[in-house]
Protein backbone atom coordinates (compact mmCIF):
# COMPACT_ATOMS: atom_id res chain seq x y z
CA UNK A 1 0.00 0.00 0.00
CA UNK A 2 2.02 3.03 -1.37
CA UNK A 3 1.03 6.28 0.08
CA UNK A 4 3.17 8.55 -1.67
CA UNK A 5 1.74 12.12 -1.58
CA UNK A 6 0.00 11.98 -5.12
CA UNK A 7 -1.39 8.44 -5.41
CA UNK A 8 -4.90 8.44 -5.99
CA UNK A 9 -6.48 6.10 -3.99
CA UNK A 10 -9.68 4.50 -4.52
CA UNK A 11 -11.19 6.57 -1.68
CA UNK A 12 -9.73 9.89 -3.26
CA UNK A 13 -11.10 9.17 -7.04
CA UNK A 14 -14.53 8.54 -5.62
CA UNK A 15 -14.14 11.38 -3.45
CA UNK A 16 -13.09 13.73 -6.44
CA UNK A 17 -15.59 12.50 -8.38
CA UNK A 18 -18.17 13.48 -5.90
CA UNK A 19 -17.09 17.26 -6.18
CA UNK A 20 -16.60 17.29 -9.69
CA UNK A 21 -20.27 16.11 -9.86
CA UNK A 22 -21.28 18.26 -7.32
CA UNK A 23 -19.53 21.05 -9.07
CA UNK A 24 -21.00 20.67 -12.56
CA UNK A 25 -24.57 19.55 -11.36
CA UNK A 26 -25.70 20.98 -8.18
CA UNK A 27 -25.68 24.75 -9.58
CA UNK A 28 -27.39 23.64 -12.79
CA UNK A 29 -30.08 21.81 -10.72
CA UNK A 30 -30.75 23.59 -7.75
CA UNK A 31 -33.32 26.31 -7.36
CA UNK A 32 -32.39 29.42 -5.07
CA UNK A 33 -33.70 28.22 -1.79
CA UNK A 34 -31.31 24.86 -2.60
CA UNK A 35 -28.71 26.67 -3.65
CA UNK A 36 -28.39 28.25 -0.46
CA UNK A 37 -28.58 25.15 1.34
CA UNK A 38 -26.23 23.10 -0.77
CA UNK A 39 -23.80 26.56 -0.53
CA UNK A 40 -24.01 25.93 3.67
CA UNK A 41 -23.85 22.52 3.59
CA UNK A 42 -20.95 22.47 1.40
CA UNK A 43 -18.97 25.10 4.18
CA UNK A 44 -19.92 23.11 7.02
CA UNK A 45 -18.69 19.87 5.45
CA UNK A 46 -15.39 21.67 5.43
CA UNK A 47 -15.59 22.62 9.05
CA UNK A 48 -16.84 19.44 9.79
CA UNK A 49 -13.47 17.93 7.76
CA UNK A 50 -11.23 19.82 10.17
CA UNK A 51 -13.09 18.41 13.39
CA UNK A 52 -13.41 15.07 12.22
CA UNK A 53 -9.59 15.53 11.10
CA UNK A 54 -8.41 16.17 14.99
CA UNK A 55 -10.98 13.81 16.08
CA UNK A 56 -9.62 10.74 13.59
CA UNK A 57 -5.82 10.91 13.81
CA UNK A 58 -5.32 12.35 17.55
CA UNK A 59 -8.49 11.28 18.69
CA UNK A 60 -8.96 15.12 20.66
CA UNK A 61 -12.35 16.14 20.41
CA UNK A 62 -12.76 20.36 20.02
CA UNK A 63 -15.91 21.71 20.42
CA UNK A 64 -14.98 24.99 19.31
CA UNK A 65 -14.95 24.96 15.49
CA UNK A 66 -18.17 26.97 15.18
CA UNK A 67 -17.11 29.46 17.16
CA UNK A 68 -13.64 29.78 15.38
CA UNK A 69 -16.23 29.93 12.30
CA UNK A 70 -17.56 32.65 13.57
CA UNK A 71 -14.40 34.20 14.77
CA UNK A 72 -13.12 33.51 10.83
CA UNK A 73 -16.64 35.24 9.58
CA UNK A 74 -15.98 38.20 11.68
CA UNK A 75 -12.67 39.10 10.45
CA UNK A 76 -13.72 38.68 7.26
CA UNK A 77 -16.42 41.03 7.14
CA UNK A 78 -14.70 43.33 9.41
CA UNK A 79 -11.56 43.04 6.88
CA UNK A 80 -14.17 43.57 4.40
CA UNK A 81 -15.63 47.00 5.48
CA UNK A 82 -12.48 48.09 6.76
CA UNK A 83 -9.95 47.97 3.27
CA UNK A 84 -10.76 47.12 -0.75
CA UNK A 85 -8.54 43.49 -0.10
CA UNK A 86 -10.19 41.43 -2.38
CA UNK A 87 -12.22 38.30 -1.16
CA UNK A 88 -9.49 35.54 -0.96
CA UNK A 89 -6.80 37.67 1.11
CA UNK A 90 -9.81 38.31 3.54
CA UNK A 91 -9.87 34.89 3.50
CA UNK A 92 -6.66 33.53 4.38
CA UNK A 93 -6.14 36.54 6.72
CA UNK A 94 -9.02 35.22 8.60
CA UNK A 95 -7.92 31.15 8.58
CA UNK A 96 -4.45 32.90 9.75
CA UNK A 97 -6.51 34.55 12.57
CA UNK A 98 -8.43 31.82 13.32
CA UNK A 99 -5.18 29.46 13.29
CA UNK A 100 -3.64 31.32 15.81
CA UNK A 101 -6.48 30.96 18.08
CA UNK A 102 -6.37 27.38 17.46
CA UNK A 103 -2.91 27.61 18.77
CA UNK A 104 -4.14 29.13 22.47
CA UNK A 105 -6.41 26.67 22.57
CA UNK A 106 -4.12 24.02 21.74
CA UNK A 107 -2.80 25.16 25.34
CA UNK A 108 -4.78 23.07 27.35
CA UNK A 109 -4.67 20.89 25.42
CA UNK A 110 -1.11 19.96 26.11
CA UNK A 111 -1.98 18.91 29.62
CA UNK A 112 -5.73 17.57 28.90
CA UNK A 113 -7.05 15.04 26.76
CA UNK A 114 -10.80 13.37 26.41
CA UNK A 115 -13.49 14.70 28.52
CA UNK A 116 -11.40 17.56 30.15
CA UNK A 117 -10.01 18.69 26.60
CA UNK A 118 -13.66 18.96 25.31
CA UNK A 119 -15.24 21.06 28.15
CA UNK A 120 -11.95 23.47 28.09
CA UNK A 121 -12.88 23.88 24.06
CA UNK A 122 -16.53 23.86 24.73
CA UNK A 123 -15.67 26.67 27.11
CA UNK A 124 -13.98 28.59 24.47
CA UNK A 125 -16.95 28.47 22.19
CA UNK A 126 -19.22 29.61 24.83
CA UNK A 127 -16.75 32.70 25.14
CA UNK A 128 -16.69 33.45 21.60
CA UNK A 129 -20.98 32.79 21.62
CA UNK A 130 -20.79 35.67 24.26
CA UNK A 131 -18.67 37.98 22.29
CA UNK A 132 -20.52 37.63 19.27
CA UNK A 133 -23.95 38.28 21.05
CA UNK A 134 -22.06 41.15 22.61
CA UNK A 135 -20.86 42.75 20.12
CA UNK A 136 -22.90 41.73 17.23
CA UNK A 137 -20.94 40.79 13.59
CA UNK A 138 -19.02 43.72 11.65
CA UNK A 139 -21.95 45.58 9.20
CA UNK A 140 -20.16 48.44 7.46
CA UNK A 141 -20.11 50.60 10.96
CA UNK A 142 -17.17 52.30 12.57
CA UNK A 143 -15.18 51.71 15.18
CA UNK A 144 -12.82 48.69 16.18
CA UNK A 145 -16.30 46.49 16.62
CA UNK A 146 -17.69 47.95 12.78
CA UNK A 147 -21.54 48.16 13.60
CA UNK A 148 -23.50 50.12 12.81
CA UNK A 149 -27.79 50.18 12.97
CA UNK A 150 -29.76 50.35 9.96
CA UNK A 151 -28.68 49.15 6.38
CA UNK A 152 -25.81 47.11 6.04
CA UNK A 153 -22.88 48.32 4.10
CA UNK A 154 -22.12 45.95 0.73
CA UNK A 155 -20.06 43.01 0.71
CA UNK A 156 -17.77 42.13 -1.87
CA UNK A 157 -17.91 38.04 -3.58
CA UNK A 158 -15.03 36.57 -4.92
CA UNK A 159 -14.75 38.11 -8.54
CA UNK A 160 -14.83 34.27 -9.84
CA UNK A 161 -18.30 34.19 -7.63
CA UNK A 162 -20.80 36.73 -8.09
CA UNK A 163 -23.94 34.64 -8.65
CA UNK A 164 -25.04 32.32 -6.12
CA UNK A 165 -24.71 29.08 -8.42
CA UNK A 166 -20.86 30.48 -8.64
CA UNK A 167 -20.80 30.70 -5.43
CA UNK A 168 -21.31 27.67 -4.81
CA UNK A 169 -18.93 25.98 -6.76
CA UNK A 170 -16.78 28.40 -5.69
CA UNK A 171 -17.56 26.98 -1.78
CA UNK A 172 -17.28 23.37 -3.50
CA UNK A 173 -13.73 24.22 -5.18
CA UNK A 174 -12.41 25.77 -1.74
CA UNK A 175 -13.84 22.70 1.09
CA UNK A 176 -12.20 20.33 -1.60
CA UNK A 177 -9.15 21.65 -1.16
CA UNK A 178 -9.59 21.74 2.16
CA UNK A 179 -10.11 18.30 1.97
CA UNK A 180 -6.94 17.79 0.06
CA UNK A 181 -4.87 20.10 2.95
CA UNK A 182 -5.88 17.36 5.11
CA UNK A 183 -5.14 14.51 3.08
CA UNK A 184 -1.65 15.88 2.32
CA UNK A 185 -1.09 16.32 5.64
CA UNK A 186 -2.44 12.80 6.40
CA UNK A 187 0.00 11.37 3.83
CA UNK A 188 3.42 13.13 4.91
CA UNK A 189 5.50 13.54 8.26
CA UNK A 190 2.67 15.62 10.24
CA UNK A 191 0.19 12.70 9.42
CA UNK A 192 2.63 9.73 10.74
CA UNK A 193 3.43 11.74 13.90
CA UNK A 194 0.06 12.18 14.67
CA UNK A 195 -0.93 8.36 14.28
CA UNK A 196 1.86 7.57 16.80
CA UNK A 197 0.75 10.24 19.36
CA UNK A 198 -2.73 8.49 18.77
CA UNK A 199 -0.96 5.15 19.20
CA UNK A 200 1.02 6.37 22.14
CA UNK A 201 2.39 9.45 23.52
CA UNK A 202 5.21 8.18 24.99
CA UNK A 203 6.03 5.97 21.71
CA UNK A 204 5.73 9.07 19.71
CA UNK A 205 8.45 11.19 21.99
CA UNK A 206 10.46 8.07 22.37
CA UNK A 207 10.98 8.29 18.46
CA UNK A 208 11.67 11.85 18.19
CA UNK A 209 8.07 13.51 17.73
CA UNK A 210 7.79 16.82 19.52
CA UNK A 211 4.03 16.14 21.10
CA UNK A 212 3.59 19.95 21.88
CA UNK A 213 4.40 20.73 18.51
CA UNK A 214 2.28 18.41 16.63
CA UNK A 215 -0.72 18.67 18.87
CA UNK A 216 -0.43 22.68 18.34
CA UNK A 217 0.04 21.95 14.35
CA UNK A 218 -3.51 19.59 14.20
CA UNK A 219 -5.76 22.44 16.10
CA UNK A 220 -3.72 25.61 13.90
CA UNK A 221 -5.15 23.14 10.87
CA UNK A 222 -8.67 22.62 12.30
CA UNK A 223 -8.49 26.17 13.03
CA UNK A 224 -7.55 27.48 9.75
CA UNK A 225 -9.99 25.00 8.46
CA UNK A 226 -12.76 26.65 10.31
CA UNK A 227 -11.78 30.10 9.81
CA UNK A 228 -11.90 29.74 5.98
CA UNK A 229 -14.91 27.94 6.69
CA UNK A 230 -16.60 31.10 8.58
CA UNK A 231 -15.27 33.74 5.55
CA UNK A 232 -17.14 31.48 3.00
CA UNK A 233 -20.17 31.41 5.34
CA UNK A 234 -20.17 35.52 5.29
CA UNK A 235 -19.54 35.72 1.71
CA UNK A 236 -22.76 33.41 1.31
CA UNK A 237 -24.93 35.94 3.04
CA UNK A 238 -22.84 39.14 3.13
CA UNK A 239 -23.87 39.06 6.73
CA UNK A 240 -23.81 37.11 9.70
CA UNK A 241 -25.93 36.76 12.92
CA UNK A 242 -24.41 35.19 15.89
CA UNK A 243 -27.37 32.81 16.46
CA UNK A 244 -25.54 30.64 14.19
CA UNK A 245 -22.61 30.67 16.30
CA UNK A 246 -24.14 29.23 19.44
CA UNK A 247 -21.37 26.54 21.05
CA UNK A 248 -24.29 23.95 21.14
CA UNK A 249 -23.76 24.15 17.19
CA UNK A 250 -20.21 23.11 17.51
CA UNK A 251 -21.51 19.90 20.00
CA UNK A 252 -24.08 19.24 17.28
CA UNK A 253 -21.06 19.73 14.18
CA UNK A 254 -18.93 17.52 16.68
CA UNK A 255 -21.66 14.36 16.90
CA UNK A 256 -22.69 14.84 13.32
CA UNK A 257 -18.96 13.71 12.45
CA UNK A 258 -18.94 10.98 14.24
CA UNK A 259 -22.01 9.95 12.95
CA UNK A 260 -21.11 10.69 9.72
CA UNK A 261 -17.67 8.90 10.43
CA UNK A 262 -14.55 11.11 11.21
CA UNK A 263 -11.62 8.77 9.21
CA UNK A 264 -13.50 9.14 5.74
CA UNK A 265 -14.04 12.49 3.60
CA UNK A 266 -17.84 10.54 3.24
CA UNK A 267 -18.43 10.82 6.64
CA UNK A 268 -17.68 14.63 6.54
CA UNK A 269 -20.42 14.90 3.59
CA UNK A 270 -23.33 12.89 5.35
CA UNK A 271 -22.70 15.05 8.70
CA UNK A 272 -23.09 18.07 6.17
CA UNK A 273 -25.88 17.06 4.98
CA UNK A 274 -27.67 15.60 7.72
CA UNK A 275 -26.80 19.52 9.61
CA UNK A 276 -28.08 21.30 6.49
CA UNK A 277 -29.98 19.50 4.06
CA UNK A 278 -31.42 17.38 6.18
CA UNK A 279 -33.51 20.50 7.99
CA UNK A 280 -34.16 21.76 4.34
CA UNK A 281 -35.95 19.10 3.24
CA UNK A 282 -38.15 18.72 6.01
CA UNK A 283 -39.09 22.33 5.40
CA UNK A 284 -40.13 21.65 2.24
CA UNK A 285 -41.82 18.99 3.10
CA UNK A 286 -44.06 20.74 6.14
CA UNK A 287 -42.85 18.71 8.32
CA UNK A 288 -41.04 20.43 11.87
CA UNK A 289 -37.24 20.87 11.27
CA UNK A 290 -37.19 20.02 15.16
CA UNK A 291 -37.41 16.35 13.70
CA UNK A 292 -34.19 16.76 12.45
CA UNK A 293 -32.97 16.67 16.15
CA UNK A 294 -34.38 13.15 16.59
CA UNK A 295 -32.74 11.77 13.58
CA UNK A 296 -29.47 13.26 14.46
CA UNK A 297 -30.25 11.49 18.07
CA UNK A 298 -31.11 8.17 16.53
CA UNK A 299 -27.46 8.57 14.33
CA UNK A 300 -25.45 9.06 17.24
CA UNK A 301 -26.98 5.87 18.84
CA UNK A 302 -26.30 4.07 15.89
CA UNK A 303 -22.80 5.02 15.28
CA UNK A 304 -22.10 4.73 19.23
CA UNK A 305 -23.70 1.13 19.39
CA UNK A 306 -23.58 -0.73 16.01
CA UNK A 307 -21.13 1.82 13.82
CA UNK A 308 -17.68 2.98 16.01
CA UNK A 309 -16.32 4.61 12.36
CA UNK A 310 -19.63 5.82 11.59
CA UNK A 311 -21.83 5.44 8.40
CA UNK A 312 -19.12 6.80 6.32
CA UNK A 313 -17.01 3.51 7.59
CA UNK A 314 -19.95 1.03 7.14
CA UNK A 315 -20.03 2.28 3.72
CA UNK A 316 -16.55 1.97 3.23
CA UNK A 317 -16.69 -2.01 4.82
CA UNK A 318 -19.52 -2.41 2.73
CA UNK A 319 -17.93 -1.76 -0.41
CA UNK A 320 -14.74 -3.46 0.66
CA UNK A 321 -16.80 -7.05 1.03
CA UNK A 322 -18.18 -6.16 -2.34
CA UNK A 323 -14.72 -6.07 -3.84
CA UNK A 324 -13.51 -9.19 -2.06
CA UNK A 325 -16.82 -11.07 -2.92
CA UNK A 326 -15.72 -9.82 -6.90
CA UNK A 327 -11.91 -10.94 -6.47
CA UNK A 328 -13.29 -14.66 -4.76
CA UNK B 1 29.04 3.96 26.81
CA UNK B 2 25.95 4.53 29.44
CA UNK B 3 27.55 5.51 32.68
CA UNK B 4 24.58 5.93 35.34
CA UNK B 5 25.73 7.49 38.39
CA UNK B 6 23.91 7.30 41.64
CA UNK B 7 20.12 7.35 40.41
CA UNK B 8 17.16 7.58 42.79
CA UNK B 9 13.79 7.62 42.05
CA UNK B 10 11.15 7.82 44.91
CA UNK B 11 7.48 7.55 44.11
CA UNK B 12 6.04 9.24 47.32
CA UNK B 13 7.28 6.68 50.43
CA UNK B 14 8.82 4.08 48.12
CA UNK B 15 11.55 4.49 46.93
CA UNK B 16 12.13 2.94 43.06
CA UNK B 17 16.15 3.41 42.40
CA UNK B 18 18.50 3.98 45.50
CA UNK B 19 21.71 5.41 44.13
CA UNK B 20 21.74 2.97 41.26
CA UNK B 21 25.52 2.94 39.29
CA UNK B 22 26.55 0.97 36.98
CA UNK B 23 28.96 1.81 33.75
CA UNK B 24 27.39 0.15 30.52
CA UNK B 25 30.78 -0.81 28.23
CA UNK B 26 29.94 -4.09 26.13
CA UNK B 27 27.76 -3.63 23.20
CA UNK B 28 24.73 -5.25 24.13
CA UNK B 29 24.24 -5.12 27.98
CA UNK B 30 21.11 -6.22 29.81
CA UNK B 31 19.33 -5.34 32.98
CA UNK B 32 17.27 -7.98 35.19
CA UNK B 33 15.75 -8.43 37.96
CA UNK B 34 12.26 -10.08 39.97
CA UNK B 35 9.60 -8.09 38.91
CA UNK B 36 9.03 -4.53 41.11
CA UNK B 37 13.09 -4.31 40.98
CA UNK B 38 12.95 -1.11 38.94
CA UNK B 39 14.14 -2.01 35.62
CA UNK B 40 11.78 -0.13 33.40
CA UNK B 41 12.03 2.80 36.04
CA UNK B 42 15.59 2.68 34.72
CA UNK B 43 14.81 2.56 31.48
CA UNK B 44 11.97 5.14 32.18
CA UNK B 45 14.41 7.76 33.92
CA UNK B 46 17.19 7.07 30.66
CA UNK B 47 14.69 7.52 28.80
CA UNK B 48 12.94 10.91 29.90
CA UNK B 49 9.57 9.59 31.02
CA UNK B 50 10.37 9.62 34.56
CA UNK B 51 12.60 12.26 36.56
CA UNK B 52 14.58 11.06 39.02
CA UNK B 53 15.29 12.80 41.79
CA UNK B 54 19.10 12.67 41.99
CA UNK B 55 21.85 11.13 39.81
CA UNK B 56 23.13 11.78 36.54
CA UNK B 57 22.57 9.59 33.18
CA UNK B 58 25.84 9.99 30.64
CA UNK B 59 25.36 8.56 27.14
CA UNK B 60 29.08 8.79 25.80
CA UNK B 61 29.39 11.57 28.22
CA UNK B 62 26.44 14.08 27.31
CA UNK B 63 24.55 14.31 29.62
CA UNK B 64 20.68 13.14 28.63
CA UNK B 65 18.80 13.53 32.05
CA UNK B 66 18.71 17.32 31.21
CA UNK B 67 17.26 16.81 27.73
CA UNK B 68 13.16 16.73 27.13
CA UNK B 69 12.24 12.78 25.90
CA UNK B 70 11.92 14.04 21.89
CA UNK B 71 15.31 15.44 22.21
CA UNK B 72 16.93 12.35 23.85
CA UNK B 73 15.32 10.43 20.88
CA UNK B 74 16.80 12.85 18.67
CA UNK B 75 20.28 12.53 20.15
CA UNK B 76 20.66 9.14 19.49
CA UNK B 77 18.38 7.17 22.41
CA UNK B 78 16.10 4.75 21.04
CA UNK B 79 13.82 2.59 23.01
CA UNK B 80 11.12 -0.28 23.02
CA UNK B 81 8.29 -0.70 25.30
CA UNK B 82 6.89 -3.72 26.63
CA UNK B 83 3.78 -3.87 24.41
CA UNK B 84 5.07 -2.67 20.74
CA UNK B 85 3.71 0.83 19.27
CA UNK B 86 3.07 -0.05 15.85
CA UNK B 87 0.66 2.22 14.59
CA UNK B 88 -2.14 0.36 12.87
CA UNK B 89 -3.01 2.78 10.61
CA UNK B 90 0.85 3.58 9.27
CA UNK B 91 2.49 0.91 6.86
CA UNK B 92 5.32 -0.57 8.28
CA UNK B 93 7.61 1.70 6.29
CA UNK B 94 5.77 4.46 7.55
CA UNK B 95 6.20 3.19 11.29
CA UNK B 96 10.20 2.91 10.78
CA UNK B 97 10.09 6.47 8.85
CA UNK B 98 8.81 8.21 11.81
CA UNK B 99 11.84 7.79 13.79
CA UNK B 100 13.74 9.68 11.29
CA UNK B 101 10.73 12.30 9.99
CA UNK B 102 12.13 15.24 12.90
CA UNK B 103 15.81 15.15 10.91
CA UNK B 104 16.90 17.44 8.07
CA UNK B 105 18.15 14.53 5.60
CA UNK B 106 17.02 14.17 2.56
CA UNK B 107 13.90 12.49 2.23
CA UNK B 108 15.16 9.79 -0.15
CA UNK B 109 17.94 8.97 2.15
CA UNK B 110 15.60 8.86 4.99
CA UNK B 111 13.09 5.82 3.13
CA UNK B 112 16.47 4.41 1.67
CA UNK B 113 17.80 3.84 5.22
CA UNK B 114 14.42 2.76 6.74
CA UNK B 115 14.21 0.22 3.65
CA UNK B 116 17.55 -1.01 4.66
CA UNK B 117 16.67 -1.11 8.00
CA UNK B 118 13.52 -3.63 7.15
CA UNK B 119 15.59 -5.24 4.92
CA UNK B 120 17.82 -6.03 8.00
CA UNK B 121 14.84 -7.61 10.48
CA UNK B 122 13.20 -9.31 6.72
CA UNK B 123 10.39 -7.21 6.35
CA UNK B 124 11.37 -5.43 3.75
CA UNK B 125 9.09 -7.37 1.34
CA UNK B 126 6.27 -6.61 4.07
CA UNK B 127 7.53 -2.22 3.89
CA UNK B 128 3.46 -1.32 2.39
CA UNK B 129 1.47 -3.95 4.81
CA UNK B 130 -0.46 -1.88 6.87
CA UNK B 131 0.26 -2.17 10.47
CA UNK B 132 -2.87 -3.23 11.69
CA UNK B 133 -2.33 -6.26 9.09
CA UNK B 134 1.10 -7.39 10.94
CA UNK B 135 1.51 -10.48 13.37
CA UNK B 136 2.28 -10.11 16.62
CA UNK B 137 6.13 -11.14 15.73
CA UNK B 138 6.29 -8.64 12.61
CA UNK B 139 4.99 -6.08 14.96
CA UNK B 140 8.25 -6.58 17.23
CA UNK B 141 10.31 -6.48 14.04
CA UNK B 142 8.72 -3.01 13.17
CA UNK B 143 10.05 -2.02 16.39
CA UNK B 144 13.49 -3.14 16.08
CA UNK B 145 13.85 -1.37 12.63
CA UNK B 146 12.28 1.61 14.03
CA UNK B 147 15.19 1.79 16.65
CA UNK B 148 17.78 1.25 14.54
CA UNK B 149 16.70 3.91 11.56
CA UNK B 150 18.62 7.35 12.49
CA UNK B 151 21.65 6.46 13.69
CA UNK B 152 21.17 5.40 16.97
CA UNK B 153 23.51 5.79 19.95
CA UNK B 154 22.29 3.82 22.60
CA UNK B 155 18.83 1.12 21.94
CA UNK B 156 16.52 0.44 24.78
CA UNK B 157 14.42 -2.96 24.80
CA UNK B 158 12.16 -3.51 27.22
CA UNK B 159 11.14 -6.95 27.40
CA UNK B 160 11.32 -7.32 23.60
CA UNK B 161 10.71 -11.59 24.09
CA UNK B 162 7.83 -11.21 25.37
CA UNK B 163 5.45 -13.15 24.27
CA UNK B 164 7.62 -14.28 21.30
CA UNK B 165 7.62 -18.01 20.66
CA UNK B 166 11.28 -20.01 21.24
CA UNK B 167 11.92 -19.50 17.62
CA UNK B 168 11.46 -15.73 17.66
CA UNK B 169 13.23 -15.22 20.62
CA UNK B 170 16.50 -16.82 19.17
CA UNK B 171 15.59 -14.86 15.68
CA UNK B 172 15.59 -11.49 17.96
CA UNK B 173 18.95 -12.24 20.02
CA UNK B 174 20.39 -12.88 16.55
CA UNK B 175 19.35 -9.81 15.31
CA UNK B 176 19.95 -7.40 18.96
CA UNK B 177 23.79 -8.98 18.06
CA UNK B 178 24.23 -7.46 14.81
CA UNK B 179 22.72 -4.01 16.01
CA UNK B 180 26.37 -2.85 16.99
CA UNK B 181 28.13 -3.90 14.24
CA UNK B 182 25.51 -2.26 11.56
CA UNK B 183 24.62 1.05 13.44
CA UNK B 184 27.51 1.18 16.33
CA UNK B 185 24.64 1.55 19.07
CA UNK B 186 25.11 0.64 22.11
CA UNK B 187 22.08 -2.38 23.25
CA UNK B 188 20.58 -2.17 26.77
CA UNK B 189 18.13 -5.91 27.37
CA UNK B 190 15.93 -6.03 29.95
CA UNK B 191 14.04 -9.28 30.33
CA UNK B 192 12.85 -12.12 32.40
CA UNK B 193 14.40 -14.27 29.91
CA UNK B 194 17.89 -16.11 31.41
CA UNK B 195 18.44 -17.81 28.57
CA UNK B 196 18.51 -14.77 26.13
CA UNK B 197 20.37 -12.41 28.30
CA UNK B 198 22.95 -15.05 28.68
CA UNK B 199 23.21 -15.47 25.23
CA UNK B 200 23.63 -12.54 24.25
CA UNK B 201 24.83 -9.87 26.85
CA UNK B 202 28.28 -9.51 27.64
CA UNK B 203 27.67 -8.00 30.84
CA UNK B 204 24.69 -7.72 32.90
CA UNK B 205 23.27 -5.12 35.57
CA UNK B 206 21.38 -7.18 38.36
CA UNK B 207 18.40 -4.91 40.11
CA UNK B 208 16.54 -6.52 43.73
CA UNK B 209 14.37 -3.86 45.24
CA UNK B 210 15.82 -0.51 43.26
CA UNK B 211 19.17 -1.76 44.12
CA UNK B 212 22.23 -3.05 42.29
CA UNK B 213 22.67 -6.32 43.65
CA UNK B 214 25.27 -7.59 41.21
CA UNK B 215 26.55 -5.68 37.98
CA UNK B 216 29.78 -7.41 35.61
CA UNK B 217 30.04 -10.07 33.23
CA UNK B 218 26.89 -11.81 32.36
CA UNK B 219 28.06 -15.34 33.12
CA UNK B 220 29.57 -14.42 36.68
CA UNK B 221 26.34 -11.96 37.61
CA UNK B 222 24.38 -15.19 37.04
CA UNK B 223 26.15 -17.42 39.08
CA UNK B 224 26.40 -14.71 41.95
CA UNK B 225 24.49 -16.12 45.13
CA UNK B 226 22.97 -13.05 45.77
CA UNK B 227 21.24 -13.03 42.26
CA UNK B 228 20.26 -16.19 42.21
CA UNK B 229 18.41 -15.53 46.08
CA UNK B 230 16.80 -12.71 44.69
CA UNK B 231 15.16 -14.71 41.54
CA UNK B 232 14.19 -17.96 43.50
CA UNK B 233 14.08 -16.59 47.07
CA UNK B 234 16.33 -18.55 49.19
CA UNK B 235 17.12 -18.06 52.24
CA UNK B 236 20.43 -16.27 51.63
CA UNK B 237 18.53 -13.78 50.03
CA UNK B 238 16.02 -13.53 52.99
CA UNK B 239 18.65 -12.50 55.39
Amino acid sequence: MDRSLFRLTASGASGLSFAALCFVFLPMLAGSYWLSIFTSAAIFAMAISGVAFMYARLGMVSLTQVGLMGLGGWVTLRLNHLWDLPFEVNMVLAALATMICGWVLALPALRMRGLYLALVTLMAAGGLEILFATYQFPNGGTGFWGVKIGSTAPFRRPALAQSPEAYLRYCIAIATLGFLFIEAHRRLFPGRAWALIRRSEAAAMAAGVNVTLYKTWAFGIAGAIAGAAGALLAGSLGLLDDGTFRSSESIMLFALAVVGGARFWLGAVIAAVLFRVLPGLLNTWGVDTDLAFVIFGAGLLHALITAPNGIAGQVHDLVAKVRGKRHD
Amino acid sequence: MIEIDAVTVRFGGLVALNEVSARLTAPVAGIIGPNGAGKTTLMNVVSGFITAKSGRVLVEGQDFLRLAPHRRAQGGLRRSFQKEQIADDLTVLENVLVQTDWSLTNARAKRAEAMEMLAVVGLADRAHKIGAALSGFERRLTDVARCMAGRPRLIMFDEPAGGLSVEETRQLGDLVLQIHGLTGAQTVIIDHDVELISRICAETLVLDFGRRIAFGPTAEVLADPKVKAAYLGTEEGMQ
